[in-house]
């Protein structure tokens, strides 16, 4: 593929009420690349913009201004939607329907049919752990199960790319677990999976590249490694008679803080810092048992970055 | 086309399982098991067969058109009822994501789905038809065929009434104000033009007001006029003696689906 699997161009969109008096804008001067083959995280406080987003790429909703490219396509032109595959946050399945006539329904729609979808229907299902539900209405279906099913659902077509929205919300730990290895098992077939999350955690796990989203502007976007960079902070886990003496006369140019269970807390300024605190204490006859850099994880970050966001609008 | 078709039989499906056709079934089944019971009734066949050969036949026709007649008259009101929520159940949140997230266009979803809903009133309509023909015909040994010829103009009135309700329900996602509207134009607005313009008109002495009750006849579809003569017409083996309200009412339809069908490719969901 040479051509980026999402591109944006100053991607806007502002929501005007009833006869135009109010506008909110949901989503503003937006620029984003997602490369393909990547997995992309997109995270947000809830009304940062996200659902927008991708609703506006996939077309159910239009831009006010801007525009943007899936898979090398202009987003106005439906029929590169065959490549895709969504998962819609609350999404409403036709109760009538049973588990696999879901699956057919929404396979006919995206261009498939015969013996060939309903081989894809019996795989998914399997794959998603729905095999014995199949038959049974969805109506009567949990909302885990009608996550599973939605997933299956998004991956009917073979997808080069696939939108996935809140993916693991209702789903137990075990079933999060199967869907990250499901997604990372697409990923390795070079899948390009753009994953709008609450869920940190779990987008730290999987994600290449995160964008965080506040207020409808990209406030932030790198690699989890970028976002999570470390700091010239340490954890050390000391031992030795002179611990003590540490702990009464603290020393300032050990730069040292007791945070108990025997761990202190390291700051230094770079690494040569770094080598004369632990040539100091080794002098001191203290032994280094353990010693772990510290760094942000990415909530941290995300709420340091929202409340950052937050502060500068306010101004 | 073959999405748009999927989008159709998938609304069959959901009239299915909203138990339309079953409750239209019934009603068709009642509807002939009583037209059989009433045609068995000792003298009621006399009084058709006592008279000459084209009476008999004018009588016969007569006589079929006045048991159809109300039947599906209340078929068109149960048709509107029932087929009324399928555009605002489609455009719930949820449901109008995953549809537009798939390689259909707009104007295929919608058209698809209007198809659909004729598709369910052909259906049954031609079901309570064909039962009350077979009845009739097996009774008195006289094939009318023209008398089916009525299932077609029946699901076209509705299916004018329908364009109503799918433009009602794109732009306020709700069943209600489409019921409404198709309600009042089949049983007011309907017949009260067609009074006002053919019945009324010789007392009407001002050219303005004749010029406006004419633009609001011929702006309305006639529904009246479709249920009532061009049906007769057809069924009785007349053929079609009045094309008008035929082509301005299919008119009204293009319009009403051709508006529906931009505001729905413009539409935010």
């Amino acid at each position: 593929m040479n051509f980026n699997a999402i591109e944006t161009s100053s991607l806007s969109k502002v929501y005007s009420s009833a006869f135009g008096r109010r506008k909110i804008e949901a989503l503003t001067n937006l620029n984003l690349i997602v490369k393909p083959g990547t997995i992309f995280g997109f995270l947000g406080p809830n009304g940062a913009g996200k659902t927008t987003f991708v609703k506006l790429l996939l077309g159910i909703t239009f831009p006010t201004s801007g525009g943007a490219k899936i898979l090398g396509e202009d987003i106005s032109e439906y029929k590169m939607k065959s490549k895709i595959g969504y998962l819609p946050e609350n999404h409403k399945y036709p109760a009538y329907l049973k588990g696999s006539e879901v699956l057919d329904f929404y396979g006919k729609l995206s261009g498939m049919e015969g013996i060939n979808l309903q081989k894809k229907i019996d795989e998914l299902l399997d794959l998603v752990k729905l095999t014995q539900w199949k038959k049974t209405k969805v109506k009567a279906y949990s909302k885990g199960m009608m996550q599973r099913l939605g997933l299956a659902q998004a991956l009917l077509n073979e997808p080069e790319l696939i939108f996935l929205d809140e993916p693991t919300d209702g789903v137990d730990p075990i079933g999060r677990k199967e869907i990250r290895d499901i997604l990372l098992e697409l990923k390795s077939r070079s899948k390009t999976i753009f994953l709008n999350s609450h869920l940190l955690s779990e987008v730290e796990q999987i994600t290449d590249r995160v964008g965080i989203l506040n207020k409808g502007k990209l406030i932030r976007e790198g690699t989890v490694k970028e976002l999570t960079q470390k700091r010239e902070e340490y954890k050390l886990s000391l031992e030795g008679a002179a611990v003590d003496d540490i702990n009464k006369n603290p020393d300032n140019d050990l730069h040292l803080t007791n945070i108990g269970d025997g761990y202190f807390n390291l700051k230094v300024s770079d690494s040569n810092e770094l080598n004369k605190v632990l040539d100091m204490l080794r002098s001191k006859g203290i032994m280094i048992k353990e010693m772990v850099q510290q760094k942000d994880s990415l909530e941290d970050i995300f709420i340091s970055l929202i409340n950052e966001s937050e502060k500068g609008a306010m101004k | 086309m073959k999405n748009m078709l999927t989008i159709t039989w998938y609304s069959l499906r959901e009239a299915m399982a909203r138990k339309v056709f079953i409750s239209f079934f019934i009603i068709s089944l009642l509807t002939i098991i009583l037209v059989a019971l009433i045609l068995n009734m000792a003298g009621f066949v006399k009084v058709f067969t006592s008279g000459t050969q084209n009476n008999f036949t004018e009588a016969f026709t007569t006589m079929e058109m006045m048991f159809i007649s109300p039947i599906t008259l209340i078929g068109i009101l149960m048709s509107i009822f029932s087929s009324a929520s399928f555009i605002p159940i489609m455009l719930e949140k949820g449901n109008i994501d995953l549809l537009l997230s798939k390689p259909i266009s707009r104007e295929q979803l919608l058209v698809g789905k209007y198809l659909g809903g004729v598709l369910v009133v052909f259906i049954n309509i031609a079901l309570l038809i064909i039962g009350v023909w077979l009845t009739f015909s097996i009774k008195f040994s006289v094939w009318n065929f023209g008398f089916l010829l009525t299932i077609f103009t029946i699901t076209f009135t509705f299916s004018i009434l329908y364009s109503i309700i799918v433009l009602l329900g794109i732009a306020t996602k709700s069943s209600a104000p489409g019921m409404m509207i198709a309600y009042l134009i089949f049983l007011i607005v309907s017949p009260v033009l067609y009074s006002a313009k053919y019945k009324l008109g010789v007392f009407i002495q001002s050219s303005l007001i004749k010029g406006i009750v004419d633009f609001v006849y011929y702006l309305f579809p006639k529904t009246s006029e479709l249920m009532g003569k061009t049906t007769y017409d057809l069924a009785t083996g007349s053929g079609i003696t009045n094309y008008q309200p035929i082509l301005t009412s299919f008119g009204f339809l293009i319009l009403t689906l051709g508006i529906a069908v931009v505001i729905f490719r413009k539409k935010d969901f």
